[in-house]
């Protein structure tokens, strides 16, 4: 899968990496330790963050597997820069991962357009969510309140890893910064849609 | 051979395979004994087979503890039906022994979790870790020195974040006081990082082709991550500890 | 077509590259960036390619490498003949250990963490076996008396150290062909300089055929022997000259009036326990021209942040009319928080919307009001920035190394600018390491060192100070620097 990929490619999806892991380390820290007094919960609404990663990269790259590999490498990177959550951020990232693929590979690569990224969205927080279920023994909760944590997280999914991140990405294709990457060879022609 | 070193030397691929294991496993027993025998141990084999800074460990700690504490009350607050004997209540909120064991293993297993990762994070060094994976695991070189090539790029992403915060307030921007403001602000933050690691990750793609890496499986290392002996000796250490925090907890309940 | 020029081409002249009718165009774009260019590379020639920035030169030499036209999916016609054997004809990877390159900037081309596993890295990517890796990897350290280096982690290193590691790894590939992306750009003047005679000691050592990059000679002297223009519509031709031709810039009278505008007074920074600026104190008046000079990491920056009230200060005090000194980091695009140029210069609370439309006139921004400010070119970008800050009727303008990369028309453009501001009744300040630059519009020099400011110069007499200016890691200007005094 990775043959077809530039060297370029790779590494831009690996510096975004550290781009995102530097802002939710920077960013986003606050929310950590309010998490701790409001219980699991108090993550889902901004989950869709962490899936962010993928769709923008997906949507710039437009090769099969850009968003598993992007997911994944994003969490590699955090454990790296010393990420106490560790080990255990790869397999969640890998699985997040998957889950925006799929929306990709259900439409054969070839659609790109916001319900795509969307659904992505959603396909991500679907998968880490019964990812979560198993290794955090959701199982153990209320079904109302898991049920309030998985809206919230699919929400968060769909808004903000979705529309965000396509909110992002044509914020940067504006910039001109993208030439030579799919997203703007993709434009020069005309839309398949 | 150097006993506090071992956890240090471990190959970090095989380490890593261990703690994946470990986490999936413990995943699947709902009893507070298992998780805290496990962490036990943990501890105590790190004490042993390891040089850490238990200050910092300690330091590191302490969000995890914080998050064990909020699985505990959610847990109790939101449980799903369980049975057992109620041996707490509160206006309509009724606790079970059932109840109370499954959330305190719950938050145990965040603690035990924790442990473990904080025994990789401690011990390994983040290079040795992706070239292992490389050369253990056949991650494609391709990816693991576009891993590498990022990781480089971390303190200079650090710095022009500085810089560009530095700008923004120059033009009133990136204090606002609300985190939706703050969610939004993040678009202006990301931009100019993106456009700039876009640009630097072509020249680093460039740099690396023109040292004629072509992301080909190599055959030459000059530093080989080998699998020695003591790596499987502490792994069956890890999973003897694993198996018996098993059955332990189950017998202990 | 090709004659040799005032040097003879040493050793002997078999040809390594030979490129006949080449065009190529980016496919993204309709129109090629390199048209109909052909010429010749013989054996040890030291050849220099320049031009104006996105002229193509880049492209020309990552076509020699073989980065294009693959990296880039780029179209390319002609042919290109690398060693005697068609470009297309290599696999990938497989020129690159004949060819090597050193690129333009030192914080990107590196993978790994220290020397000697970056130099490992390149190795390994050729097969070369084990047991000899570390015998080559001391010969190359050895050569470039970078032995010292091996177990230092590459990050901590400085530019110019950064630019030697980078030379190293591509010397230890063994190649017959150095090929350099504007190896100077990031460096000060004395440190480029340096470089420059430590490579022509290796070059001469080893005989190499040197292809590089450059927009301007000035630090190489007499270091090439042929030299290649890249000029407008992406043609190449022979130029005459290989040695740098001083940029003239126009003449120009102070306009310096003797009125204090803006006063800093005995101003400390002190960043998480370290002190990055002692006690500096500085004055400007009405209409006033100031370089601020000296080694990277000297705190040029820290003062300019110090004084336009980015950075708090731990002692002094800052005298200000109403509104504090603007500042334009060395990428203006930083300080861009919008879509749109006319929107970035109405952005601050402050702006006064009277003025904008004849500021956006004088600063030549009303023909691109609807560009998003980033898409557009870099001297663009400055003009939105200063003109983001002057909407807000500041006295003050700091610049923040605004000449590093650029050609000679942006220098002469900026030159232009800056003097207009000035002439405005603006004072303005600006960080450079272009002594040529600095000494054709300044009226006052600062230099600074260690966090330390030596003091405030007139600019007419600082030139003649040989010693005191390499003390800060410059060089005097190239023909004295009196022009326009």
């Amino acid at each position: 899968m990775l043959r077809s990929w530039k060297l370029k490619e790779v590494v831009l999806m690996s510096v975004f990496s550290v781009v995102f892991a530097v802002v939710y380390l920077l960013f986003v820290h606050v929310g950590n330790i309010w998490s701790g007094f409001i219980g699991p919960i108090a993550y889902e609404w901004i989950f869709g963050i962490w899936f962010i990663v993928s769709i923008i990269c997906m949507y710039i790259i437009r090769k099969p597997g850009a968003a598993v590999y992007s997911e994944t490498i994003t969490a590699a990177i955090e454990v790296m820069i010393g990420n106490a959550v560790g080990p255990r951020l790869i397999l969640s990232g890998l699985i997040q991962g998957l889950g925006a693929e799929a929306a990709f590979a259900a439409t054969g690569y070839k659609r790109f357009n916001w319900w795509v990224l969307v659904l992505s969205g959603v396909g991500a927080a679907v998968f880490s969510f019964a990812y979560g279920f198993f290794v955090s023994g959701y199982s153990a909760l209320a079904p109302s309140y898991l049920a309030l944590m998985f809206g919230l997280r699919v929400m968060s999914g769909a808004v903000i890893a979705g529309f965000g991140g396509k909110w992002v990405s044509d914020g940067l294709l504006a910039t001109g910064a993208l030439r030579g990457y799919a997203i703007s060879l993709d434009k020069r022609k005309p839309s398949v849609d | 051979m150097v006993l506090n070193e071992q956890l240090h030397e471990m190959n970090p691929a095989i380490k890593f395979l261990v703690v994946v294991v470990s986490m999936l496993t413990l995943a699947w027993f709902f009893n507070p004994w298992t998780p805290a025998i496990f962490f036990v141990g943990i501890v105590l084999i790190q004490l042993v087979c390891s040089r850490i800074n238990w200050k910092l460990w300690l330091l590191m700690m302490i969000p995890f503890v914080i998050t064990a504490f909020g699985y505990l009350w959610t847990t109790i607050l939101f449980a799903a039906e369980a049975g057992g004997t109620v041996i707490w209540s509160w206006k309509h909120i009724e606790v079970t022994d059932e109840q109370f064991a499954r959330a305190l293993s719950l938050s145990f297993r965040v603690i035990a979790f924790s442990s473990i990762s904080l025994l990789f994070a401690f011990t390994t060094r983040p290079v040795n870790f992706v070239m292992s994976l490389m050369q253990q695991f056949r991650l494609s070189p391709k990816l693991a020195y576009g891993i590498m090539v990022g990781y480089q790029f971390l303190p200079v992403v650090k710095e022009e974040f500085v810089q560009i915060r530095h700008a923004h307030r120059l033009r009133g921007v990136g204090d606002e006081k609300w985190w939706w403001q703050r969610l939004f602000g993040m678009r202006r933050m990301l931009i100019p990082l993106l456009a700039a690691a876009v640009r630097k990750a072509e020249r680093a793609a460039f740099a690396m082709e023109a040292r004629a890496f072509t992301g080909e499986p190599r055959t030459e290392f000059f530093k080989p991550v080998t699998v020695r002996f003591n790596d499987w000796v502490l792994t069956a250490l890890f999973l003897t500890l694993l198996i018996s925090s098993s059955i332990l907890g189950v017998l202990l309940t | 077509m090709i004659k040799l020029q005032e040097k003879p081409i040493p050793i002997n002249t078999s040809m390594v590259m030979e490129l006949s009718n080449v065009t190529f165009r980016f496919p993204e774009d309709d129109e090629p960036i390199l048209q109909d260019v052909s010429f010749t590379i013989h054996q040890g020639e030291r050849v220099v390619i320049t031009g104006p920035s996105g002229s193509g030169k880049s492209t020309l030499l990552y076509l020699m490498n073989r980065l294009y036209p693959e990296s880039c999916d780029g179209i390319l016609s002609g042919s290109i003949t690398l060693f005697g054997k068609n470009q297309a004809d290599y696999l990938p990877g497989e020129v690159n250990a004949r060819i090597a390159t050193v690129f333009q900037d030192p914080d990107s081309q590196f993978c790994m963490p220290t020397v000697e596993e970056e130099m490992a890295f390149t190795l390994e990517n050729l097969n070369v076996p084990r047991a000899e890796m570390e015998k080559r990897i001391v010969e190359a350290l050895d050569t470039t008396r970078l032995t010292h280096l091996r177990h230092t982690l590459i990050q901590t290193l400085s530019g110019g150290m950064k630019q030697r590691v980078a030379t190293a790894c591509a010397i230890l590939m063994e190649p017959e062909v150095l090929l350099l992306d504007e190896p100077l750009s990031h460096l000060d003047p004395l440190t480029a300089q340096e470089y420059v005679g430590w490579l022509d000691e290796l070059q001469k050592k080893y005989g190499w055929t040197v292809v590089a990059v450059e927009h301007r000679l000035d630090a190489w002297k007499d270091f090439f022997n042929r030299r290649l223009k890249v000029i407008s519509g992406g043609f190449v031709e022979q130029s005459d000259s290989v040695v740098a031709a001083p940029i003239l810039f126009n003449k120009r009278n102070t306009s310096m009036v003797e009125e204090t505008v803006f006063e800093a007074l005995d101003v400390s920074v002190e960043l998480k326990g370290k002190t990055l600026l002692h006690n500096a104190s500085i004055k400007l008046r009405h209409g006033e021209i100031a370089v601020l000079a000296g080694p990277n990491g000297s705190g040029k920056s820290t003062l300019f942040k110090a004084i336009c009230g980015i950075l708090p200060l731990s002692q002094g005090r800052i005298i200000s009319r109403q509104t504090l000194p603007g500042y334009v980091p060395q990428s203006p695009e930083h300080l861009f928080v919008t879509q749109r140029v006319e929107d970035e210069v109405l952005f601050s609370k402050r702006a006064e919307p009277r003025i904008v439309g004849d500021l956006m006139k004088r600063l030549r921004l009303d023909d691109i009001h609807d560009a998003h400010p980033f898409a557009i070119s870099h001297g663009q970008k400055r003009r939105t920035a200063i003109a983001a800050m002057l909407v807000e009727k500041r006295s003050v303008l700091l610049l923040d190394e605004p000449t590093s990369g650029q050609d000679e028309a942006a220098l002469n453009e900026l030159h232009q600018l800056i003097r207009t501001r000035a002439e405005e009744g603006l004072a303005v300040l600006v960080i450079t390491h272009d002594m040529e630059f600095a000494a054709s519009i300044a009226d006052t020099v600062f230099l600074l060192k260690e966090g330390l400011l030596t003091g405030e110069f007139n600019a007419a007499d600082v030139w003649k100070d040989e010693k005191l200016l390499r003390e800060h890691s410059l060089l005097p200007p190239i023909g004295g620097g009196l022009r326009g005094t």
